[in-house]
């Protein structure tokens, strides 16, 4: 369980800030090019605590689905979970893209950038959680 | 190395016949599912916000998404559980359907959604994953 909580903190973090990184400095400019389909700044920061939540539920279930099912091939099986939820994710993204009028660009840099977030998320994860030994009687 | 050893066991063990019937038994259903759920039950939430959404879906991006959507999902069911099942299948698939619900309440604090609609996200993913890990855990058995 405390290897698991490690693993959601450290998860967690990085989730946080390179997610401030890319969409709130480097893909900037991106999103101001189609201003009506985002929310005011003063409304995106009334409802912040959205992100910080949303966050916490995708490293929560990462981190379930590692330990459930992949713990003990340590970051190399980390980084493989990562790829296989975020090339799905991206398949999402293409869903998205044919129903809402995003731009183009914003869909590719967010698919790299999540595939890049998503290996990193598997490596810090791979690394810290470990499963419980076995028992003996 | 060991884990190296158990990939190429996996791959070696690993029934492919099965796993492309159930790749696209889940993408009929993320498909279908998403055509009623999204598209026709939650049209008139999806309505009320009509400046985020396209006129007319863009089909061939849609599809796209949903072969590639199903095909990585069916890989991860496999992978999770090499020797299938459908409680664990199941279980995976509520895991990723809380995945995408987070990527949802991301969105919702960015995009000027509605309440309904990020409810109708969040629970059509959860269900909708859940089904095509059903599906993919009752088809998929490895050779």
């Amino acid at each position: 369980m405390k290897r698991f909580i490690l693993a959601f903190i450290g998860a967690y973090v990085f989730l946080f800030v390179w997610g401030w990184l890319l969409n709130g400095i480097l893909l900037k400019d991106i999103y101001a090019e189609t201003p009506n389909l985002w929310r005011p700044q003063s409304e995106m920061m009334s409802l912040f605590h959205w992100i910080i939540i949303g966050q916490a539920l995708i490293v929560f279930a990462f981190v379930m689905i590692y330990a459930s099912g992949f713990a003990g091939g340590g970051i190399l099986a980390g980084v493989r979970l990562g790829v296989l939820l975020e090339i799905a994710a991206i398949g999402m993204r293409m869903a998205v893209y044919a129903v809402q009028p995003f731009p183009g660009k914003l869909i590719v840099y967010g698919s790299m950038s999540g595939l890049i977030e998503m290996i990193f998320v598997g490596v810090i994860v791979g690394a810290i959680y470990k499963p419980a030994p076995a028992r003996t009687p | 190395m060991k884990t190296s050893g158990a990939w190429a066991q996996q791959k070696e063990i690993m029934n492919w016949n099965k796993f492309f019937t159930a790749f696209i038994a889940a993408f009929v259903l993320l498909f279908v599912f998403g055509f009623l759920w999204y598209g026709t039950l939650m049209r008139g939430a999806h309505d009320e916000v009509q400046a985020l959404f396209r006129i007319k879906p863009n089909y061939p991006w849609l599809i796209l998404g949903h072969i590639v959507m199903a095909f990585f999902f069916t890989m991860l069911c496999v992978r999770f559980v090499p020797a299938g099942g459908i409680s664990a299948s199941v279980a995976l698939g509520i895991l990723v359907g809380l995945v995408y619900a987070g990527a949802h309440l991301i969105s919702f604090a960015v995009e000027p959604l509605t309440t309904k609609i990020l409810c109708g996200w969040i629970a059509g993913g959860v269900i909708q994953f859940a089904i095509a890990g059903a599906i993919v855990g009752g088809i998929y058995k490895p050779s």
